[in-house]
């Protein structure tokens, strides 16, 4: 596994997100965040189409090792692609440096961020 | 025919303007800092702490939004545990090395503060006033 990561961004209708996670596990994928967004189309494209866009979307951000990237890809364009129910358009973009992100052996969860109950080795000294 | 040819040759041949001459090292560079994106997911009950952190690092303009975490539901784990937020910030390149440091510092120890971080280079943005303001730089 290479250490160089990137983010994958997929827009779903809205409560699709748990589809998209579910696909981008099965390649490998960890843990993501759901924004809730609204969508905006073109209303003359939209009749030319024949398509309604639905404005209610959810953003999944999904932290991946690039090397799992194209699976990531290829799952949701067959899961939760334009052609299915949730319409979804995903895309990646390049991630300089990450911090946090808990090494695969290390992980208790399958969250991307680990919850706040997990005990920590040294006392609080910010609060 | 001939004549516009030739007309067409001389234009092509005529000599370049200075703005052309200049060597690359004396070019001025208009955007001399980069600027990368920030994005920051974080406990929502921990969003105020760490956007006051990253103020240190000359962050003029920040973005936080709320989401959720897609943690799978397991014993011993609420709801209010997937609640998130996902700080955006514009930081200069140089910066951005010592804000995520600091950051791993304060997600491994900031009780219930564990988080993630990570940067997106910026590829273009248009405005030099705009550019100011997100640099911090006159």
């Amino acid at each position: 596994m290479s250490n160089k990561y990137e983010v994958v961004m997929c827009i779903v209708n809205g409560g699709y997100s748990e589809a998209v996670m579910d696909s981008a596990r099965a390649a490998g994928a960890r843990g993501g965040t759901v924004l809730n967004a609204t969508g905006t189309a073109n209303p003359q494209a939209e009749r030319a189409y024949g398509i309604t866009v639905v404005p209610n979307k959810e953003l999944v951000m999904i932290l991946v090792d690039e090397s799992i990237k194209e699976s990531v890809l290829q799952n949701l364009y067959r899961d939760v692609g334009l052609n299915t129910a949730g319409q979804g358009i995903a895309f990646t973009l390049p991630v300089g440096q990450v911090v946090g992100l808990t090494p695969v052996e290390q992980s208790a969860t399958p969250s991307e961020v680990p919850s706040a109950d997990t005990p920590l080795t040294e006392p609080d000294k910010t609060e | 025919m001939t004549t516009e040819n030739t007309k067409r040759a001389t234009t092509r041949s005529a000599p370049k303007t200075k703005r052309n001459t200049a060597k690359p090292s004396q070019k001025k560079a208009l955007a001399p800092y980069k600027l990368m994106l920030l994005v920051t997911v974080v406990p929502r009950n921990k969003a105020e702490f760490y956007l006051d952190l990253l103020q240190n690092f000359e962050v003029n303009m920040q973005l936080e939004v709320a989401a959720f975490g897609t943690a799978v539901k397991t014993f011993g784990f609420f709801d209010t545990d997937r609640e998130k937020q996902v700080l955006f910030s514009i930081i200069r390149e140089d910066n951005a090395a010592n804000a995520l440091a600091t950051l791993e510092d304060k997600f491994g120890t900031l009780r219930g503060g564990k988080g993630i971080a990570y940067t997106v280079p910026f590829s273009s943005m248009v405005g030099v006033s705009a550019y100011k303001f997100l640099s911090n730089k006159q």
